[in-house]
């Protein structure tokens, strides 16, 4: 079970810096406190996952990819609400990441409402 | 003093020694005679004359010894036959008179001797010159013949240009080239010919020769029917003696079709260079469509953001500018990729201008970043500082690059293991760049290296074995090199060089 944090802090892990500036800044205008991160292996070392209560990654990314990432969170038993927003989703991979523990699979663009009630959802659970 | 003279010419045998003294013999017995003749009829004794007659007809004939023979039997024949009855003082006289005649014949004969020598020398030195004038004028008119039948057959238009710029002398494959017979060329102004226009480009170049330049240059020329024809001209100052150059000789080498067929050439592989662009590029879509959609995507988020910060109650302006800034940002750079897709693939003849190798490399990493992604491939580079920049034709160079990266994730998409592809550029001796991509694929074909170059080659199942040729041909149109090594411990690299320094030969 996902540990409620008090902060609700949102992760944001997308090796793109535009993308990480843009989500950054939309969940910053419905006062969501979120943390961008360029890659998965930054998230980790960051050792600020256990304070995550909602995490939106990239799956495609130089390095590990964001199904990695969401792999070695649940083996560390560490599961944290995620959303996946890729450009090349394709049904295998949506699957994958549904049935690891994923909350939402998104493609790019995606619909910033969308986005906003998912994440909403994930720090409610 | 008279004596009888044959009228005969001076014939001198070389008589033999008994023939010469014989004369000597023969002559005075003949003077004897004649003189017993005379006194016989009562004439006057003529003996003295006779024998004198005797000693220069033998000194004339029987040289010298002989001659003095024939003095010496005249005395003795004197004494004992006419007047022997002389005291000594007159007998020593006669021998005086005899001794005296004897010596200046010698004299006279050494001198003919000598004349005649002079003579037969003078007139081998004659044969002699006569002969080399002969030989001189037959070599002058067999280099003559070969001169006329190089200027009548040479299929290069020869022509003869005067200080006056008027034409001296045309060949016939000249008058070819005009379509003017060589009569109504000949004495015709250069400008007559030409056209104005042609002559003021070629004026100084034919300044130049009559000042004493050897030169060469090509260009077109139109005829005045109007056929256009790529020649190669060449100068040379006409100077039969010291002094200023007397005239041109122009001679003109046709190279229309030698011109067109390279020009062909050169269109048919940029052809081809587009093709292997634009298939590539096809192989690309997925990659490339994310690559726009990416910055459209931040784009969309970043304007609804904006929406957001402007219909808060009460609008939170500052917000939305930095919102709108970065859509505008985003929508900036997705238009700066599709710009860069659009010029690869835009077809056009190659253009030269100054490339920044290390830009083009750093270009073609961002366009093919999500490529490198999906396979998992981690770019290094390593790119040399202060290079100098190359000229070139910047769409191509990318393709070649595009080429070489697309080969090494090919290369690398079905290997297990670490999957990196290191890009180095630096500066090397004699003025070149090198660059290098090395990367942990499969490797090169043993024994097969080289092979990759050639056309339609292919290890893969989807390549047209074209990518590596036309990357070759880019690159030494470039005057460069392009060639693949092993890289250790695994996998393949592909080195170019490109010129710093010289144009770039077509």
């Amino acid at each position: 079970m996902a540990t409620q944090s008090k902060t609700k802090l949102v992760a944001i892990v997308d090796d793109d810096d535009l993308m990480r500036g843009a989500l950054q800044g939309l969940l910053k205008a419905v006062g969501l406190p979120a943390r961008a991160f360029a890659s998965a292996e930054e998230f980790l070392t960051s050792g600020q996952y256990r304070e995550t209560a909602c995490l939106i990654a990239d799956i495609r990314m130089p390095g590990m990819s964001g199904l990695e990432l969401q792999a070695k969170l649940n083996a560390e038993h560490c599961r944290i609400p995620t959303i996946f927003i890729t450009a090349h989703g394709d049904a295998k991979m949506r699957m994958q990441a549904l049935r690891a523990g994923a909350v939402e699979f998104m493609a790019k663009p995606f619909d910033d409402e969308v986005l906003l009630e998912s994440v909403r959802a994930a720090l409610e659970s | 003093m008279s004596y009888p003279v044959t009228g005969k010419p001076i014939a001198r045998p070389a008589a033999s020694a008994a023939l010469r003294y014989g004369l000597a013999f023969a002559s005075v017995a003949a003077a004897l005679g004649l003189a017993r003749m005379f006194l016989h009829f009562h004439l006057p004794q003529t003996f003295i004359a006779l024998a004198l007659s005797a000693i220069a007809i033998t000194f004339w004939y029987g040289g010298s010894r002989a001659g003095l023979l024939a003095a010496l039997l005249a005395s003795i024949v004197r004494i004992y036959f006419f007047e022997p009855e002389l005291n000594v003082m007159s007998r020593g006289l006669y021998y005086l008179v005899f001794l005296i005649f004897a010596l200046l014949m010698s004299w006279a004969t050494r001198a003919r001797d000598e004349l005649e020598v002079r003579v037969a020398e003078r007139t081998a030195e004659l044969t002699r010159a006569n002969e080399e004038l002969r030989l001189e004028i037959a070599e002058r008119k067999q280099a003559e013949y070969l001169i006329r039948q190089v200027f009548d057959t040479s299929p290069d238009g020869i022509a003869i240009l005067g200080r006056n710029y008027r034409f001296q002398r045309v060949n016939p494959a000249y008058e070819l080239d005009w379509e003017i017979s060589a009569k109504r060329i000949v004495g015709m102004h250069v400008s007559d010919l030409l056209g104005l226009e042609m002559f003021e480009k070629v004026k100084s170049n034919l300044e130049r020769c009559f000042a004493g330049e050897h030169l060469s240059y090509a260009d077109w020329f139109t005829n005045p029917r109007g056929r256009r024809r790529y020649r190669v001209v060449t100068h040379s100052p006409l100077q039969p003696v010291a002094g200023p150059v007397d005239a041109v000789l122009l001679i003109a080498r046709d190279f229309t079709e030698h011109v067109l067929a390279s020009e062909a050439l050169r269109q048919t592989q940029s052809d081809l260079a587009h093709v292997n662009r634009v298939s590539t590029m096809g192989e690309l879509t997925a990659s490339l469509a994310h690559e726009v959609n990416q910055p459209i995507a931040a784009a969309i988020t970043d304007a609804n953001t904006c929406l957001r910060w402007l219909t808060r109650d009460p609008p939170d302006i500052d917000e939305a500018r930095a919102a709108a800034s970065r859509a505008a940002k985003d929508a900036n750079r997705a238009a700066e990729i599709v710009s860069r897709v659009r010029l690869l693939f835009k077809k056009g003849t190659p253009q030269r201008e100054l490339v920044d190798v290390n830009e083009l490399i750093r270009e073609m990493i961002v366009l093919l970043r999500s490529e490198t992604t999906r396979y998992s491939v981690s770019v290094l580079s390593d790119l040399g500082t202060d290079l100098p920049q190359v000229m070139g034709d910047r769409v191509q160079l990318q393709q070649v690059l595009m080429n070489l990266i697309i080969n090494s994730i090919d290369a690398m998409k079905g290997v297990d293991a670490k999957r990196e592809l290191t890009i180095k550029s630096k500066r090397t001796e004699n003025e070149e760049l090198m660059l290098s991509l090395s990367d942990t694929g499969v490797g090169l074909p043993p024994q097969q290296a080289d092979q990759i170059f050639n056309a339609f080659f292919t290890t893969k199942s989807h390549g047209t074995g074209m990518g590596l040729r036309i990357s070759r041909s880019i690159v030494e149109s470039h005057g460069g090199r392009l060639w693949a090594t092993d890289n250790l411990p695994r996998g393949a690299s592909f080195h170019l060089t490109l010129s710093t320094k010289a144009e770039a030969h077509e």
